[in-house]
């Protein structure tokens, strides 16, 4: 009886013990309480000015608030979970040698992968990680937008003056700030879109490629398509061809971007990496820089069509601003391009600069400039098939014909009047000759029957 | 002068509706194609009218259709098929308008019912109704609205190639037109062709001529 007693006891102990230590652990998830390793971290961490000399001479700080950690997104990871690598035997006692911040991000950042799967791979496809891995030292690194140690909910407004592509983007940021987005923003906070907003946080992309953008305006602006239905004519063309900033950022300069386009992959040309066909090509082409004409611009889609790839490559025209920051000079709906005349007519400055795009192995545009009289001459008529605005880009060459064509036809007119007036003479004399035969075979005629009846009389 | 009724009101109201479109079509074309040289109405406008002017002469133009498929009058559509007499014809009718109006011989061509026209026009109407027309309506739908027929559009070689062809007949058309008024006026009288495309009656010569197209 004893030892039951005492083996009942032992088993609610045993509950207990269970039940304690799991309201313990909801406890510190509920709370963000850090545990007893990261209070002792910070113990040491959370003071100002508290760096690292590292070996290019940089000052990393190695500062950490506890009040900002604490708030931050990161309240329930503990600092072991991505500084794993440290050895609490070692850790502040032996150097360790760090060749840079830029050495200490790229290191850093498989510890956000491991929690982060999902954005790491977005992250992977982006501009941003094309251009880390074509060796550029600026590109951002996870930690170069979101501090670990202070990283905010998303749903958390702060000053857009905080945001993190500000730092690279700087003139873009600006423009953004004074346009109809970035006023909003100031005036509203989070209804207006920031840059992640359109541009996506992770799976950046660069925007004069594809159609990421307009889908992204779209997405937010869903009656866009009807309201301009009702009053545009041709309204799926004219979202296709033309990005919006062209019209909602009146001030910005245009200009028409012939993007090589696989038709039967349906998708931009890209450059493969390590074979820089476009660069050397468009050079071979343009030797003179004078931007490439009708014929050149005929054989490089030859070479380019040549190369066996999947389709037929051929170039699809799009009107857009000429500069990221032009792009963000929205303005308010009301200022918004109204008017056909702007683009529908002979010179329109849209169609002035014209350039041949092609993905570059980043995915950022390489360019090089075309003569703006392609879109305006009859032989490049197939190399640009897939653009053509209504007067503005319209051939040339069929404008001589109709004068041709009209001089003709007025001139036929004119020409046969002029006979038939000269031939008046003529046209009278062989009347009057017709009538006379006519007159003498009559009164033949009369002479015979008056013979006819005398004999008859007889 | 002996009146033949040659021309039927269907015939009738659908020439006009034609004539007075087209002349519209071609004053909008003009006003879309060259913004920066004519200023008669605004683009949006000119764009917008020219599409329902296209939409009712597509209309138009199954009127005319529909009346000659399932009328007896279809026979001055049909086509010579001896090529002797064809050209033979032709050439006389081209002899008359080169040579002989000049010197006031009567027009080879003598007007029925069932043979409105001569040699030249049988040929000429049955290209521009059959071919031109239906070209000019097909490419002028596909650009009402290129998004929603975009892959007949990119099957024909683009946007661009659809303009021009829409173009190169609108260039034949005024040309045509100009020339078509003009011929118009080459009856006995110049208005006599007119009031007939009017009232319908063809005032012809009472004596008799050797009918030199049949």
């Amino acid at each position: 009886m004893k030892s039951s007693h005492a083996t009942s006891k032992l088993i609610l102990a045993g509950l207990l013990a269970i039940v304690l230590s799991s309201i313990g652990l909801s406890a510190h998830a509920a709370d963000g309480e850090m545990s007893k390793e990261s209070k002792a971290c910070l113990s040491c961490h959370d003071k100002d000015g508290m760096t690292k000399t590292l070996e290019s001479g940089e000052a990393l700080s190695l500062a950490i608030s506890t009040k900002a950690y604490t708030e931050s997104m990161h309240k329930k990871t503990d600092c072991e979970d991505c500084h794993s690598n440290l050895d609490s035997k070692t850790h502040g006692k032996a150097k360790t040698a760090i060749k840079s911040k830029r050495e200490f991000a790229l290191g850093m950042r498989e510890s956000c992968r491991d929690c982060h799967k999902k954005k790491a791979v977005e992250y992977d496809d982006s501009v941003h990680a094309a251009l880390i891995k074509a060796g550029s030292k600026k590109a951002p690194l996870c930690t170069d937008c979101h501090n670990p140690h202070t990283v905010r909910s998303a749903k958390v407004v702060s000053p857009i003056a905080e945001t993190p592509c500000a730092k690279c983007h700087e003139a873009i940021f600006k423009a953004y700030s004074k346009d109809v987005h970035g006023l909003e923003r100031i005036a509203k906070g989070i209804s207006a879109p920031l840059c992640a907003g359109c541009h996506q946080a992770h799976a950046v992309k660069a925007a004069s490629m594809g159609e990421g953008v307009k889908d992204a305006c779209l997405a937010c602006h869903k009656e866009a398509v009807t309201q301009h239905k009702d009053w545009l004519p041709n309204t799926a063309l004219h979202f296709e061809a033309i990005s919006c900033p062209v019209c909602h950022a009146p001030d910005a300069q245009r200009r028409v971007n012939l993007r090589l386009y696989d038709s039967t992959a349906k998708r931009q040309v890209a450059e493969k990496t390590g074979v820089p066909r476009f660069e050397k090509r468009t050079d071979t082409a343009d030797a003179k820089d004078m931007g490439l004409d009708e014929r050149a611009l005929w054989s490089l889609l030859k070479e380019f069509n040549q190369d066996g790839g999947d389709g037929k490559m051929l170039l699809r025209g799009r009107l857009e601003v000429r500069s990221g920051v032009e792009a963000h000079q929205l303005s308010e709906k009301s200022k918004a391009i109204r008017d056909c005349n702007t683009c529908h007519q002979q010179g329109a400055a849209a169609f002035q600069s014209v350039s041949l795009t092609i993905a570059g192995p980043d995915g950022r545009p390489l360019r090089h400039g075309v003569q703006n009289e392609v879109l305006n001459s009859l032989t490049s008529m197939e190399s640009v098939r897939g653009f053509y605005a209504i007067g503005s880009t319209r051939i040339k060459l069929l404008d001589y014909l109709l004068v041709l064509v009209l001089l003709g036809a007025i001139s036929v007119p004119l020409v046969h009047m002029t006979i038939k007036r000269l031939f008046k003479g003529v046209r009278e004399k062989l009347e009057a000759e017709r009538l006379a035969a006519a007159h003498d075979s009559g009164k033949q005629a009369s002479t015979g029957h008056r013979h006819d009846a005398d004999d008859a009389s007889k | 002068m002996e009146k033949l009724y040659i021309h039927p009101l269907t015939v009738r109201l659908w020439h006009w509706t034609n004539a007075f479109g087209f002349l519209l079509l071609i004053a909008t074309g003009l006003q879309i194609r060259y913004l920066d040289l004519i200023h008669l109405i605004p683009f949006r406008m000119a764009v917008v009218w020219h599409n329902w002017i296209g939409f009712v002469l597509i209309a138009n133009f199954f009127v005319w259709l529909g009346y000659y498929l399932f009328s007896d009058k279809i026979k001055v559509y049909h086509p010579e098929l001896s090529p002797t007499k064809y050209f033979q014809a032709s050439f006389r009718q081209m002899q008359f308008y080169g040579y002989g109006i000049f010197r006031g011989e009567p027009n080879p061509h003598h007007p029925n019912a069932y043979k409105k026209f001569n040699a030249l026009q049988s040929m000429l109407y049955q290209i521009i109704m059959m071919l031109l027309v239906p070209i000019m309506f097909f490419t002028g739908l596909l650009m009402w609205d290129v998004g929603r027929f975009s892959s007949i559009v990119e099957m024909l070689g683009g946007v661009r190639v659809v303009d021009t062809v829409h173009v190169l007949l609108f260039i034949v058309f005024c040309g045509f037109i100009i020339v078509h008024v003009y011929l118009a006026s080459l009856g006995h009288t110049p208005s006599a062709h007119f009031k007939a495309m009017i009232t319908g009656y063809e005032e012809v010569e009472d004596e008799p001529k050797h009918d030199v197209v049949s």
